[in-house]
């Protein structure tokens, strides 16, 4: 497939596209998208539905009111068991029947109260689920929206229609309710959330606030949400005397709010219409976990009750509860429903317009609780009075069924058209299949219905009936193929990308292994214990990378542990280096450097406690330091212009060193003038110096654009000298140098721009770094000896190299999340918003010093070689060592990438996996990927276009 | 217990009996001080290394270090060029200068730094040193050969070589390898620094003893086999 006798670039390109493919195909299967739509149901809209009875024009609610108000009380983690009395079950537990009051009213009142059990979607998270219950839709991996980091509700959702339809909200306790709805509600009284340990605060602040309000007419819709039962699962679990502790206080709670409420709901009372629910967000398993998908996660529960007794019960068709018997010999009906449903439901009880992207149905048994609070019409056909009810009713569910299906049909449609990643062609043309055959059964129901007005009682109900079922068979559909299309994985999707990449590595073992087999004689080296070793070290290194991956700790500090696996191979080099007896500087001073990385690395995690909810804040001690010192200032602002002044002169030395050509000459200088800029740039942004300086208005996006031009040129030129270049780069024996210094010094200026000022600090950092790296992976090389040249296979420098880059990441204040990137950097140099230029430099500035200088900066690996080789054979070895090189850098680099696809295959339903796995993974694969075209790039300029991998001069 | 076969020749190879006995009393010593100051943490005092971390640690190394010093200066290198005298100077000395090369190691290696964590980073530095610098300064003083050949080639060579070698280097794979659950959100006490570093540099330290003895044995088994 691959073998000698090859252009190193083809090699290259060739695995670029398998590793695109790869990824694509996994992506496909993992990163399920759905796109938000910014759309909102309006009053007003239900003018265009089949369904409006165009008599009443003066109607204004999509259904008829049934409550006026209504009060939602949330249980966070509620188990189904905790509700349920327990003869549902095979065996009582000491946690069931710890709410009776609830259980009670179900069996008593009989229709106006009654226990559901709600079936939620995954992810059972509290954010995603209350996210899912108000806008009806079903959270995916990625929902593509206006605000990647903030987790406010764009979408049309249950409380904004409450809202502009003139409902006044009251919220009270997790203040998750408070960042998805931050503008919502009339009054809030938010408590913190993420206090785990905390069983009472969010509980007290609640009962604190509930009572009074519920003696208040100043709200409509009021919202308590209970955290305890949840916070007492994580720490102690559900079978503790804590979480038995809480359900009592539940009970007894909820006991003095139904007689608060029931107090008042007579004629005139101001409860008079009053709905209440009360509710869990989730289950939890018996360990207090939650976020996936077993059964005990997505069941909880739903209390509803009714301060009305409905008229009649529903047509039990329509009735999927299941009773049994409890222990009071009194039957309990426990009905189901999916939370999906919940939003379209509650918006139908109280008229409110349905969320634009709901795509629930309208619960029957739900529904009917309601139903108790319409004054129906008194009709004296005595005889079927009962069964005039229930087709009314009927009648009525048939109109907000009607609705529904519209809806829903509405954003189907909508959704098709506007989303890039929409329904296949077959599965809309069933669903407009199944819409039109309802409607068209609809159409000749209705005239049906007006003509045998007078038999209304006995024939129209098998036609109410079977509409109901035609809507309701769409509703249905349409939810499962949302379903499998929104919350399923496709595994194998990414089985066959997971295959792909594995293809990869064994393409790249297996190069490796032919290169370093016909090379064998030239590796006089290799074989020795020491070496060999190195290799084993060098491999377990990135395996405890790689493993590192699957824990989600481990993620959220790798740079921590990137940091921890360098310094690690630093000391093995350091003992080495003392064992020759050399360079021993060298290694002090990269130990020294990683040290100095390592601080960086923390102060940027702290910037990410700040900013994550998953870390604790924890200070650091780099940032107790007083900012507001004189000195300080003055340091801040001198030091990286310092530093660039270093970087240049380290330019001007390397080039007067050796003796370059003018092309060369020309490039080294245009960056040299680029860090003028830069630095003129820096002064004139600073506070103190600003002064001194032109209007800085000119000076702040003219700038930096003439060095993004100057960078431009430059790449250019250097593409052009490539292109009139002969005799290939390493003819000579400076060319690799100054064909090394060339090319980073131009991405230089640019990255280091981009970075701010700690740009040049870090640029520092990377040179000694890699300057370190390369002295002691060429440690073997003996000076003296300069005619035997080793081919130096040393795997433990190129992976420190990649460690370092890793390092580099972190320490240039980088995480692996989208609220990581640091968005002022694509807006230097420009004020307004284009897409794709903002992206290009958010991109250069997010994997610049880790993904595009240590690629082009590898070869500096092998320039000890070059330099000192003396015959062609030398450098051709050389060169052989660099494309060796570049082939286990890449190979590192998918090892890592493989990991991360393991572990979001295994985590795939975990609590984070969309705050940190699916960031982590985003990444990830986008640094290889463009790892992979920089390779490419990198092997074009380095051996040339001709540059094979056998070397047919040899 | 193995008993020397014949000590009444002089030592003159490192892998004499009369080294072997020493060897196993050396290891068993520090061993047993170690579990005395753990027990008198725990029994004594009733602090442990999760609620006390920097008391205990610095009981550790409080009991522990003049028995090491002590025991290693007998063993010394050259016991008729160098005094006893000067071979405990030579370990009291190492004891700050090993703490000081261990607390940067760890500092790079990514140890939190801060006023809070000072005292538990140096008694635990302080102890690091008696499990690896202190034997080797008591021992080979500031013979730079000696030092390279135990800590950079790893080529030990006599029973006294390994007593100093093995249980080193335990320690720092010991304590490497117990670095790992530290990032861990299990949020359980002994995840903080320096409980569970601590916890692994003493299970290296024990088991590099415990290779060192058994080595010692089979070694001296086959001596004995060769002496008669």
């Amino acid at each position: 497939m691959i073998g000698l006798g090859q252009r190193k670039w083809v090699i290259m390109v060739m695995l670029t596209v398998l590793h695109i493919v790869g990824i694509l195909m996994f992506t496909r299967g993992f990163l399920l998208t759905r796109t938000e739509l910014p759309y909102y149901s309006n009053s007003s809209d239900v003018f265009h539905s089949p369904c409006f009875d165009h008599s009443q024009s003066n109607a204004t609610c999509w259904t008829r009111p049934a409550v006026n108000r209504l009060v939602i009380i949330v249980l966070d983690a509620l188990r189904f068991d905790f509700v349920a009395p327990s003869s549902f079950f095979k065996e009582a537990k000491p946690w069931m029947d710890r709410l009776q009051v609830l259980q009670k009213l179900a069996s008593t009142e009989g229709t106006s109260a009654r226990i559901f059990k709600a079936i939620a979607d995954p992810p059972t998270t509290s954010l995603q689920r209350l996210k899912g219950l108000t806008t009806g839709g079903l959270p995916t991996f990625i929902d593509v929206g206006n605000s990647f980091g903030a987790p406010a509700i764009v979408e049309d959702n249950f409380i904004h229609q409450l809202v502009s339809n003139g409902k006044r909200v009251v919220m009270m306790g997790d203040d998750t309710w408070v960042q998805l709805f931050p503008n919502h509600f009339k009054k809030s009284y938010p408590y913190p959330s993420f206090n785990v340990k905390d069983l009472h605060t969010v509980d007290s602040g609640c009962i604190e606030h509930l009572f009074p309000s519920l003696y208040e007419e100043d709200w409509d819709v009021l919202i308590a949400h209970f955290l305890g039962v949840d916070h007492a699962g994580h720490i102690l679990g559900v079978d503790s005397i804590p979480m038995i502790d809480k359900l009592e206080q539940y009970n007894a709670m909820l006991e003095k709010v139904i007689e608060v409420i029931r107090s008042q709901s007579g004629p005139g009372g101001i409860h008079e219409n009053t709905f209440l629910l009360v509710m869990g967000d989730h289950g939890q398993t018996i360990n207090g976990d939650h976020g996936g998908g077993t059964s005990e996660e997505v069941e909880t529960s739903i209390f509803a009750m009714s301060f009305k007794q409905p008229p009649s019960s529903i047509p039990s068709e329509f009735d999927s509860s299941s009773c049994e018997i409890n222990l009071d010999q009194k039957g309990t009906c426990i009905s189901s429903i999916h939370q999906l449903d919940f939003a379209v439901t509650v918006s139908a009880l109280l008229g409110v317009p349905f969320p634009f992207g709901s795509i629930g149905r309208v619960s029957p048994e739900l529904y009917a609780l309601g139903a108790g609070t319409w004054n129906l019409e008194k009709v004296n056909e005595g005889n079927c009075l009962n069964q005039l009810k229930v087709v009314e009713w009927m009648q009525n569910y048939c109109n907000v069924l009607c609705i529904n299906s519209w809806q829903v049909k509405r954003y189907i449609d909508v959704y098709s058209a506007s989303s890039i990643i929409g329904f296949s062609h077959e599965d809309l043309l069933h669903i407009s299949d199944l819409y039109a055959k309802a409607e068209e059964n609809r159409s000749c129901c209705s005239e049906k219905l007006l003509f045998n007005s007078d038999e209304i009682c006995s024939s129209s109900l098998p036609y109410l009936k079977r509409q109901i079922d035609a809507y309701s068979n769409f509703l249905l559909s349409i939810a499962d193929l949302a379903r499998s299309k929104w919350t399923e994985f496709n595994l194998e999707m990414m089985g066959v990308g997971f295959g792909i990449m594995l293809i990869s590595l064994s393409v790249y073992l297996f190069t490796i292994k032919r290169m370093i087999n016909s090379f064998g004689v030239y590796l006089s080296s290799f074989g020795d214990s020491d070496i060999s070793f190195r290799l084993l070290f060098a491999c377990f290194m990135v395996m405890i990378r790689a493993c590192s991956f699957l824990s989600n700790s481990f993620i959220l500090e790798e740079g921590k542990v990137a940091n921890f696996l360098l310094a690690t191979t630093v000391i093995y080099k350091l003992r080495y280096s003392i064992k020759r007896g050399k360079m021993l500087t060298e290694a002090i001073l990269f130990l020294f450097l990683i040290t100095i990385l390592r601080f960086s690395i923390e102060v940027g995690l702290s910037k990410q406690a700040v900013n994550s909810l998953f870390m604790s804040a924890h200070s650091s001690w780099m940032l107790e330091i007083a900012p507001s010192h004189p000195m300080w200032i003055f340091m801040v602002e001198i030091v990286p212009i310092l530093a660039l002044t270093i970087l240049a002169y380290l330019l001007y030395i390397t080039m007067a060193c050796s003796s370059y050509r003018g092309i060369w000459k020309f490039i080294v200088w245009g960056t040299n003038l680029c860090y003028i800029l830069i630095a003129v740039h820096w002064m004139s942004e600073s506070n103190i110096l600003s002064s001194v300086l032109m209007p800085h208005v000119i000076v702040r996006n003219y700038i930096p654009r003439i060095i993004y031009a100057m960078g431009l040129g430059q790449l250019l030129l250097l593409a052009f000298s490539q292109l009139i270049e002969r005799g290939g780069p390493l003819a000579s024996r400076k060319g690799l140098v100054i064909k090394i210094v060339a090319m980073l010094s131009t991405c230089s200026s640019t990255i280091i721009l981009l970075s701010g000022k700690q740009g040049s600090l870090i640029a520092i950092a990377s040179i000694i770094g890699g300057y370190c790296i390369m002295r002691l992976g060429n440690i073997e090389q003996d000076p003296k000896d300069k005619f035997s040249v080793n081919l130096n296979f040393d795997p433990l420098s190129v992976t420190q190299w990649s460690f370092l880059a890793t390092c580099l990441f972190f320490s240039t204040g980088h995480w692996c999340t989208f609220d990581g990137l640091r968005y002022g950097a694509a807006f230097i140099g420009f004020d307004d918003f284009v897409l794709v230029r903002q992206a290009i430099l958010l991109t250069i500035d997010t994997f610049g010093f880790s993904h595009i200088l240590p690629v082009f900066g590898l070869p500096f690996l092998v320039s000890n070689l070059v330099m000192s080789g003396r015959t062609d054979q030398d450098r051709r070895l050389a060169s052989m060592q660099l494309f060796l090189m570049y082939l286990m850098y890449g190979l590192i680099m998918a090892t890592t990438v493989i990991a991360t696809i393991i572990c979001v295959t295994i985590q795939r339903r975990h609590l984070m996996v969309w705050g940190l796995f699916a960031p982590k993974f985003v990444f990830d694969v986008v640094g290889f990927i463009l790892t992979d075209i920089l390779i490419c790039l990198a092997c074009l300029y380095y051996f040339g276009f001709r540059g094979e991998v056998d070397g047919a001069d040899l | 217990m193995v008993k020397p076969s014949s000590a009444e020749t002089p030592p003159t190879s490192s892998f004499h009996p009369v080294f072997l006995l020493q060897t196993l009393l050396v290891h068993l010593i520090c061993g047993v001080s170690l579990g005395i100051g753990l027990w008198m943490a725990h029994d004594v005092y009733y602090i442990s290394l999760v609620s006390n971390p920097s008391s205990t640690l610095r009981l550790i190394w409080v009991i522990e270090s003049p028995i090491v010093i002590l025991l290693y200066s007998y063993v010394r290198k050259n016991p008729n060029k160098s005094s006893y005298f000067k071979a405990v100077v030579r370990g009291l000395l190492g004891l700050p200068v090993g703490a000081l090369v261990n607390a940067l190691g760890a500092i790079a290696l990514g140890a939190p730094v801060g006023i809070q964590y000072l005292s538990n980073t140096v008694h635990w530095s302080l102890m690091m040193s008696l499990f690896t610098f202190v034997p080797a300064a008591s021992v080979y003083g500031s013979s730079w050969e000696d030092w390279r050949r135990i800590f950079a080639h790893t080529k030990p060579n006599g029973f006294v070589d390994y007593m100093i070698c093995l249980p080193a280097h335990g320690a720092v794979f010991g304590a490497w390898f117990g670095a790992w659950p530290m990032p861990l959100d299990w949020e359980r006490p002994w995840q903080e620094w320096p409980i569970c570093v601590s916890y692994g540099a003493m299970t290296g330290y024990v088991i590099g003893m415990v290779a060192s003895i058994s080595f010692v044995i089979i070694h001296g088994r086959q001596q004995h086999q060769k002496g008669d």
